[in-house]
């Protein structure tokens, strides 16, 4: 389930329970995952009447696939050993911008991808900027993310007379693309349920297929046998900032269409599930392994969670407090630093 | 039951790192008063034994005694009286001198010496052994390397420690400082020191230990008495057998000289100031290269792929069709056929995340690239497979991880990612570290055989016995330029020693002649 | 002849403040200009009760980041938050308003929450950036779920604080009490300890630091001082507030990188992160003067981020020589 790009090579013959117990143990991360989720749907079964039905499943899937679309560029710079914390606000500030271009007279197609473009060209100038900070990057990610925030909302405040808040007359076909009844050649499937799965198989391809996907796994693991290799980490830094600055506009853009009206704080939520989709999933975060598999993974696990702790009467402040819960116990099974014994 | 005087006794002492075992049922003790040498080649498990004695490390299984009690912590062994000088230049660049020599002198809260105090036995001691007045307040950072380690030296002469571990530690010192150093551990042993010096370097012991323990494969080889440690009976213990004599002379004809160079280097400078290098590589041909530490062979190696680039001119890699181009940086040396190898296969190595096959497949990727990038496997594969035979690597199940295999066959992945591309030049920066004598022998024989298809080699090591019926030449380094090209019979213990220590021909001569007579 | 060496090694110890004093300076300029009030007593009076809880949440963080291992604290804003609200819904709610249990109180959670993150740091050996970012996930859960909305009242002793009349006010006493900790921290061997650690933790172990106790140390001591900022906060605001507080991480954050203070450890101290504390403030009362309207929440936001760009770049431009030197 993993995308680790480790090709399956012509191998020795292995008796059948060795082989077994050997893939087991090449993607536990991705058999922990599984059986998550699996333990999840069974309590949530148990607990919740009408867990399992249709219209819950649905509205799951729906929520795990704004979560899983705005999860990718995380889960690459997580590869890489970063984490972009600049993702909510741009969600938020393409949230905002989509409505206040289409007043302005401009075709919603169009508008949607200035944004998604814009969202990429400001995530290449994050990663340009954090690059040489390393460690820190994150961090120049956030300072980066309230500039961005900060001069949408002002350019949208410009022309209305209310700060904040900007309403449009949102077409039909967005809002369908996102809305909880939207509707997938007469299926009854929101098409972003559909787009993440398209977006999903895309990526995984292009992770296995490509040079680029392939200097991910080598940065993560090693930068010096990466740079002996010609591996341009600069290049590939730039281009998972550039890929989650575009994931999260485009997000921001569909989430337009689920909510009605820009809103500038509908990214907030994000700033955290993205990191805990990746790191639920199993993608270590000091790089090198784990995938966009194991974050839809935990886009999935994360989504059957909160609907069964809301399920079960939760607050949102109360789900906060668990998912925040989670998070450590998830990273120490991926992700240790090791003991500084091992490190003299 | 201990003999009252051991500072240290280790008895049947077991560790494992993972599937490596670093030590296996080793014993070890040393007296008061003595400076007792731990022997042993790369790998043997000498430096991992210092770590145990030091607190660093625990061992797994076994009885350890440093000073009457078992340390489990840094802090407790340096309660006990024991300070080591790790291999590591280990400072702290943003700190002052005061602060790097006294750090984890004091008490949790509480200060021990006065600022003042501090300020002058830090500017005493570094005038002592460096003959230098440096300011103590200077941040570290600022002061070159050989200082750096003489701060490291001082910060464990400050503690008066009882017994004082040496862990590969004058590496960045020069001669005249090396001594200065072996005269202050006399002075200590004088005053009742038991001293460790951990070292694979057999020259520098002969001087000054009383004792010798050796170790191979993680186990004691033997113990060796002042009269009997010589280079004779510390290389007998240190490596197999068998291992002088090798297997086939891998050594090339001889007669070449009539075909034009594959590369050529001429009045190269690494550094500012430093000798300059001349150098021509004819195809067929196996060089190797070699020195003290910093004495800039590596950093020659480094400059010959273009990792690092010189102060002054730049490898000329001479082309088939007649034209000549120059390595001024990594791409070049790939795009001219000079491919790399590194015996750091941790840090530049391998990927430890990734399975066997994609270690070696990642080097050719690049250069079978589909339409938009997209790889192509078809060629890697078969390559795997070729390399696999050639250097029979013991891979297993090749999706397994790399660090699933031996220290050996993962640095036979990474000879054989340098082989698959094809190159008409292979750099290798000392291969052969800590990895088993099968391993060496099938390095020499391919890296042979490439030679004799018309390719050419440049070898790093830093033991001299490797290049013995292996290399063609030696060119040994001293101060940043090539002292001295040995070749033919020259390629012997002796001569390569003797020059990597500046020697003339004729001292080495005496030098061994006064020894024997000893 | 004057012996100027004494003087050149503080300066040279003292490098990374060059910035942060420069910049306060030409804000102290501009605000003269802009806003002479800000010099009057009350001035003085209103901008201590305003920047205290900065200054305090800064100071919090410095020792955390000296530890090293990229440590910033994203959780101090809501662990400030959960004081803060736990002391008006929990403690005033009980009835227990004395200024001995408040600060007891204040100084107990503070400390422990941030002990509690240092022992998971230690032995669960998870990256401190995600330890306090799963804080700041749960602490920000965990004050909803205490106080979901704004209100409450603060014991009556503290309602007089939050006037900002005089000078010599309570607040300003609990800033110096901030200031005298720390004062008493650099004095003892602790803060060598400290220093060393984050700068190279492989040379402090292997030279007999216990590294582990330092870091304890100073989570403990950037805890109390997060005590502290909760309850000058608590008399800013003079009610409990579960979100509010959370800006006050990014703002730490910037305050600290703009005081000179290295994330990745080793470097800061009590002056620059009162100074980069004080210039955000000087900046933000600056942004203040101009009439931006409804711009004006915006205007800050992005200044804060523009702000703490800016000092990051300044901050790496100063040290990459250095580590270029150490390669």
């Amino acid at each position: 389930m993993t995308s680790t790009p480790n090709t399956t090579f012509p191998r020795m013959k292995a008796p059948a329970r060795g082989r077994m117990l050997q893939w087991i143990r090449c993607n536990r991360p991705s058999v922990i995952g599984v059986g998550l989720l699996v333990a999840l749907v069974v309590m949530g079964s148990l607990l919740v009447p009408g867990f399992i039905s249709v219209q819950n499943a649905r509205s799951i899937l729906l929520l795990a696939a704004f979560l899983g679309l705005a999860s990718l560029g995380q889960t690459m710079v997580a590869l890489l050993g970063g984490l972009d914390l600049s993702i909510p606000y741009v969600i938020g500030a393409a949230n905002i911008l989509l409505p206040s271009l289409i007043n302005t007279g401009m075709p919603a197609g169009l508008a949607m991808a200035i944004l998604v473009l814009a969202g990429l060209v400001v995530g290449a100038l994050n990663g340009a900027l954090s690059y040489k900070l390393q460690g820190q990057a994150l961090i120049m990610s956030l300072g980066f993310g309230f500039a961005v925030v900060g001069a949408a909302q002002i350019y949208t405040t410009l022309g209305s007379a209310v700060g904040g808040n900007v309403f449009a007359p949102i077409p039909a076909w967005l809002t369908n693309i996102a809305a909880f009844n939207g509707r997938f050649f007469g299926l009854p499937i929101p098409p972003v349920i559909v787009i993440w799965i398209a977006v999903t198989v895309v990526t995984l391809f292009i992770v296995r297929n490509t040079w680029f996907g392939h200097s991910l796994y080598a940065l993560g693991g090693s930068r010096v046998a990466a740079s002996r290799l010609l591996i341009s980490e600069f290049r590939t830094w730039l281009a998972v900032h550039a890929i989650s600055g575009g994931m999260s506009a485009f997000t921001g853009v569909l989430l337009l269409g689920f909510s009605g009206g820009g809103y500038v704080a509908v990214g907030d939520p994000y700033l955290f599930t993205t990191v805990a989709a990746v790191v639920i999933g199993g993608t270590s975060l000091l790089g090198g392994g784990g995938g966009y598999g194991s974050t839809v993974i935990g886009a999935l696990v994360l989504t059957v969670l909160t609907s069964l702790l809301v399920g079960m009467g939760m607050s949102f402040a109360a789900q906060q407090a668990v998912v925040g819960l989670l998070i450590i116990p998830m990273v120490a099974l991926y992700a240790r630093t090791p003991h500084i014994r091992s490190q003299i | 039951m201990n003999d009252r005087t051991l500072a240290v006794d280790l008895s049947g002492v077991s560790k494992s790192f993972g599937e490596t075992r670093a030590l296996v049922n080793c014993q070890f003790s040393a007296r008061a008063g003595e400076v007792h040498a731990i022997v042993g080649e790369n790998g043997s498990g000498k430096s991992t034994l210092a770590k145990i004695i030091s607190g660093v490390l625990r061992e797994d299984s076994g009885e350890v005694h440093v000073l009457g009690a078992t340390p489990r912590n840094p802090v407790e062994a340096q309660a006990l009286g024991v300070a080591t000088i790790f291999q590591e230049v280990l400072v702290a660049d943003e700190a002052s001198v005061i602060d790097n020599l006294y750090v984890g002198l004091d008490g949790l809260l509480r200060r021990k010496f006065s600022a003042r105090q501090r300020e002058q036995e830090a500017r005493s001691l570094l005038k002592r052994f460096t003959g230098l007045d440096i300011d103590p307040s200077m941040p570290v950072g600022t002061l070159p390397l050989s200082i750096k380690q003489w701060i490291v030296i001082c910060r464990a002469i400050l503690r008066q420690p009882k017994l004082l571990i040496l862990d590969e530690s004058s590496a960045a010192l020069d001669l005249d400082a090396t001594m200065r150093l072996h005269g202050e551990i006399s002075r200590l042993r004088d005053a009742g020191t038991c001293v460790l010096i951990v070292t694979h370097r057999i020259s520098e012991l002969v001087r000054i230990a009383d004792r010798a323990t050796v170790l191979r494969d993680g186990s004691t080889m033997g113990v060796l008495d002042k009269v009997d440690i010589n280079e004779k009976n510390l290389l007998e213990l240190m490596t197999p057998r068998d291992r002088h004599v090798s297997e086939a002379d891998n050594r090339g004809s001889s007669k070449k000289a009539a075909l034009p160079p594959l590369m050529s280097i001429s009045d190269l400078r690494s550094v500012q100031g430093a000798e300059p290098i001349n150098f021509k590589l004819e195809p067929g041909t196996i060089v190797g290269v070699t020195g003290l530490d910093g004495q800039g062979h590596e950093r020659f190696i480094a400059t010959a792929v273009g990792i690092a680039s010189a102060h002054q001119g730049a490898p000329l890699v001479h082309l088939p069709d007649g034209s000549i181009a120059a390595i001024k940086k990594l791409s070049d040396a790939e795009a001219l056929g000079v491919a790399y190898v590194s015996g750091d296969r941790k840090r530049e190595g391998i990927f430890p995340d990734l399975s066997v096959f994609e270690n070696l497949a990642l080097g050719l990727y690049r250069d079978n690239l589909g339409p938009m990038g997209f790889i192509q496997r078809a060629a890697p594969v078969s390559a795997f497979a070729r390399e696999v035979q050639r250097f029979s690597i013991k891979v297993g199940n090749a999706s397994n991880k790399i660090t699933s295999l031996s220290g050996g066959n993962q640095q036979k992945v990474l000879v054989a990612r340098a082989f698959a591309k094809k190159p008409r030049l292979i750099v290798l920066n000392d291969p052969a570290r800590g990895v088993d004598l099968g391993t060496k022998r099938d390095f020499y024989r391919e890296l042979r055989a490439f030679a004799d298809d018309g390719g050419a080699v440049i070898y790093l090591s830093s033991e001299i016995e490797e290049f013995i019926g292996f290399a063609d030449r030696v060119d040994v380094f001293v101060d940043g330029g090539i002292f001295r090209s040995l070749t033919g019979d020259e390629i012997a213990e002796e001569p390569i020693l003797a020059a990597m220590f500046g020697q003339a021909l004729e001292a080495a001569m005496t030098f061994d002649m006064q020894r024997a007579a000893s | 002849m004057i012996d100027t060496k004494p003087f050149r090694s503080l300066m040279r110890r003292n490098e990374h403040l060059f910035v942060p004093i420069a910049l306060f300076i030409v804000l102290l300029v501009a605000a003269a200009l802009r806003s002479p009030g800000l010099f009057t007593s009350s001035g003085v009076a209103g901008a201590i009760l305003v920047a205290a809880p900065l200054i305090l949440a800064t100071m919090a963080l410095t020792p955390i980041v000296m530890a090293g291992r990229g440590s910033v604290d994203l959780a101090v804003g809501p662990l400030l938050g959960f004081i803060n609200v736990t002391l008006v819904q929990w403690l005033v709610g009980s009835g227990w308003t004395s200024p001995v249990t408040i600060f007891a109180w204040a100084l107990f959670v503070g400390a422990a929450y941030q002990v509690l993150q240092a022992l998971v740091i230690i032995y669960v050996r998870v990256a401190p950036v995600i330890v306090t970012l799963s804080s700041y996930l749960f602490l920000t859960g965990v004050n909803l779920m205490i106080m979901p909305r704004a209100g409450g009242v603060v014991p009556e002793w503290m309602t007089k604080w939050g006037a900002g009349t005089s000078i010599i006010s309570p607040v300003l006493f609990v800033l110096i009490a901030g200031l005298a900790i720390w004062f008493v921290f650099t004095r003892t061997a602790f803060h060598i300890h400290l220093r060393m650690t984050g700068a190279d933790e492989r040379m402090a172990y292997t030279s007999g630091v216990r590294t582990n106790w330092v870091r304890i140390g100073a989570h403990l001591l950037g805890g109390m001082l997060v005590g502290l900022a909760a309850i000058c906060h608590t008399a800013l605001i003079s009610s409990g507030d579960p979100v509010q507080a959370g800006t006050y991480t990014l703002q730490a954050i910037t305050a600290l990188v703009l005081g000179g203070a290295s994330l990745s450890g080793g470097r800061g101290g009590a002056i620059g992160s009162v100074l980069g504390a004080l210039n955000m403030f000087l900046i933000s009362h600056l942004l203040a003067t101009f009439n931006f309207g409804m711009f004006s929440g915006f205007a800050t936001q992005i200044s804060f981020g523009l702000i703490l760009i800016i000092s990051l770049l300044i901050n790496v431009l100063l040290t990459a020589p250095k580590i270029q030197a150490m390669r």
